[in-house]
């Protein structure tokens, strides 16, 4: 495997595809930078498999285009040398698992012997002899991420790799997609429907919903835009603290009962003026939940499984959940 | 570029075992067919040993092999979409007639030696059996150009199979259709007095045309037939490339 490798920019333009009458994806536009790991979020549903699958040309977008470095997928002159993609656990269960990386060598003009350098490189060098289709789950992941390396690619697109994995392989997945692209210069593209599995890998994110895009931005600007770095604190007296608080400049944005969330100020600072104030603290700490609830909220209502909202919030998007039924549950 | 993705096929092809059962099965049929023959020579209405009758018809049953590659063929590509290995295949290859390309080639060039081993054991079998019955089959030239036509067929009809595949995308269906058309649609369409004159140009007329001067009256000559059975194959591969191939892989 390369130490260097080219930095490809992936460019996706204005994309838009429907299955029949629903809207799959909706003038989608977003870029994904080499030397980082982008996180492509999204509920179920959200068009996010669409979406990898028209940048790979498997789908042909009714609008719009991907090019990696300025080149569509499919000009690309030797395109597994390129970008390496995981979709889905797709092999021939008869086949073991070195004969399923012989194919796409072949296919690729690459040394047969790549084969068993992807295979030892994702672990599964024990298995390699096995039929696929004896696998368990984690392995075929691990058996799709060797096919996706076997190019030596500048680029990675992965689809909802963490799937099936153990909680060790997921700790291992966050590694290894890390050095592919902090200490490589790789792109690497993964999507999840789950923000904390990405949450300490992405450098960035892209969030889509009902097709269309959310929010696209650094990890540390969703943050910052989540109200994550607000405070939360717990005290007998808590009336009495919040009004300390304000007058230290402090905003207190909630207040239930004992516990206050505080923004624009520090576990640090408020301790500080507790103690000044002789306020008694049960409880104090930062608040981490911040950027789960903004991603909740920024794609509220479309779960294609959502809950029935009694409140007559937004319900789930029958669009959106059409489209998942279209893509043959491939999400 | 089309010779690694041939090479890939054939990766594909040998590293699963359908090849196998599919060339037993051919070898069954015709050194079964060929036995069954050779018993039966010299009785009511069967040619006797010796004959050119008996001996052309014995070496043309080798031709029972083409179900085989016709089911060959359409595995060959149904599977990428059973398995949805289309995905990494249509990867490696963005451009996918070059994959219909490269697997009519590489079935083609597979077909040759599973064809000669399908002519070799039904030569074998009528040999022995007929030897031990007392009139040793002969090979002359007539007899070699028949055994010759029936493997042709065998190549051919893998084309067939790979354009039809191609075309349905759906294994079984794709599988149980041609099964259907060959042994009840077509045998039907030959023997209802309106429809007669169009057996000659379906494929099991063709395949008669190929392989047997001497059962159905009415077929073209051998070398039309083989044409004709080209030209299916060629336009459900290209139809197939155009229509359903290009399709979304979802």
């Amino acid at each position: 495997m390369r130490t260097t490798v080219d930095p490809v920019r992936v460019d996706v333009q204005g994309l838009s595809k429907s299955f029949g009458s629903v809207r799959a994806v909706h003038d989608l536009s977003f870029t994904v930078e080499p030397g980082q790991v982008t996180g492509f979020l999204g509920p179920n549903g959200a068009g996010k498999t669409t979406t990898l699958r028209m940048a790979l040309g498997l789908i042909t977008p009714d609008a719009g285009s991907t090019t990696f470095d300025g080149v569509p997928y499919a000009d690309l002159p030797s395109p597994l040398r390129r970008v390496g993609a995981v979709l889905e656990t797709a092999f021939h269960p008869a086949r073991t698992g070195r004969n399923h990386l012989r194919v796409y060598c072949r296919a690729a003009g690459l040394p047969i012997e790549r084969a068993d350098q992807v295979l030892d490189q994702v672990g599964l060098t024990a298995a390699a002899g096995r039929k696929a289709g004896n696998y368990s789950l984690g392995m075929r992941q691990r058996l799709g991420l060797a096919t996706a390396l076997l190019g030596d690619p500048d680029v990675l697109v992965l689809d909802e790799p963490a799937n099936g994995l153990d909680p060790e392989g997921i700790q291992w997945l966050r590694g290894f997609l890390r050095h592919l692209a902090h200490d490589q210069g790789r792109t690497v593209l993964v999507s999840s429907h789950l923000l904390t599995e990405v949450e300490q890998t992405a450098d960035r994110v892209v969030i889509v919903g009902a097709g269309r895009l959310v929010r696209q931005g650094s990890m540390a600007e969703l943050r910052a835009g989540a109200g994550a770095g607000t405070v939360l604190v717990r005290s007998p007296e808590a009336p009495r603290l919040a009004e300390v608080l304000r007058g230290a400049g402090a905003t207190v944005l909630s207040a239930e009962g004992q516990e206050l969330t505080v923004g624009g100020s520090t576990t640090d600072d408020v301790g500080r003026h507790a103690f000044a104030a002789g306020v008694e603290l049960h409880e104090l700490r930062s608040n981490t939940s911040g950027l789960e609830e903004i991603y909740f909220r920024l794609t509220a209502g479309q779960e294609q499984y959502a809950a029935g909202s009694p409140a007559g919030g937004p319900g789930p998007d029958p669009a959106v959940a059409g489209a998942h039924a279209a893509q043959g549950g491939q999400s | 570029m089309i010779g690694a993705l041939v090479r890939s096929e054939w990766t594909k092809l040998l590293t699963t075992r359908v090849w196998i059962g599919l060339l037993l099965g051919a070898c069954a049929f015709g050194g079964g067919f060929a036995a069954l023959f050779t018993g039966l020579a010299g009785g009511e209405g069967v040619p006797a040993l010796g004959t050119p009758d008996y001996e052309q018809t014995v070496l043309a049953v080798a031709a029972n092999g083409t179900v085989f590659a016709l089911i060959l063929g359409i595995i060959g590509v149904t599977q990428e979409y059973r398995h949805r290995t289309a995905t990494p295949t249509f990867l490696s290859s963005p451009h996918r007639w070059r994959v219909v390309v490269a697997k009519l080639l590489a079935y083609v060039a597979a077909a040759v030696p599973f064809a000669l081993v399908a002519c070799a054991v039904t030569a074998v079998v009528a040999l022995v059996y007929s030897s031990a019955r007392g009139t040793a089959l002969t090979f002359d030239q007539d007899n070699l150009v028949v055994l010759a036509r029936a493997g042709l067929a065998i190549v051919i009809y893998v084309v067939i199979g790979i354009g039809l595949g191609a075309l349905l995308r759906n294994q079984v269906g794709a599988i149980v259709g041609a099964l259907v058309f060959l042994y009840v649609v077509e045998p039907l369409l030959g023997s209802i007095p309106a429809t007669q004159g169009l057996y000659k140009w379906l494929p099991g007329g063709a395949l008669s045309a190929m392989t047997s001067d001497f059962q159905a009256p009415d077929v073209l000559g051998p070398w039309q037939g083989a044409a004709i059975l080209v030209a299916y194959g060629l336009v459900a591969a290209a139809l197939a490339t155009l229509l359903t191939v290009r399709r979304d892989v979802v």
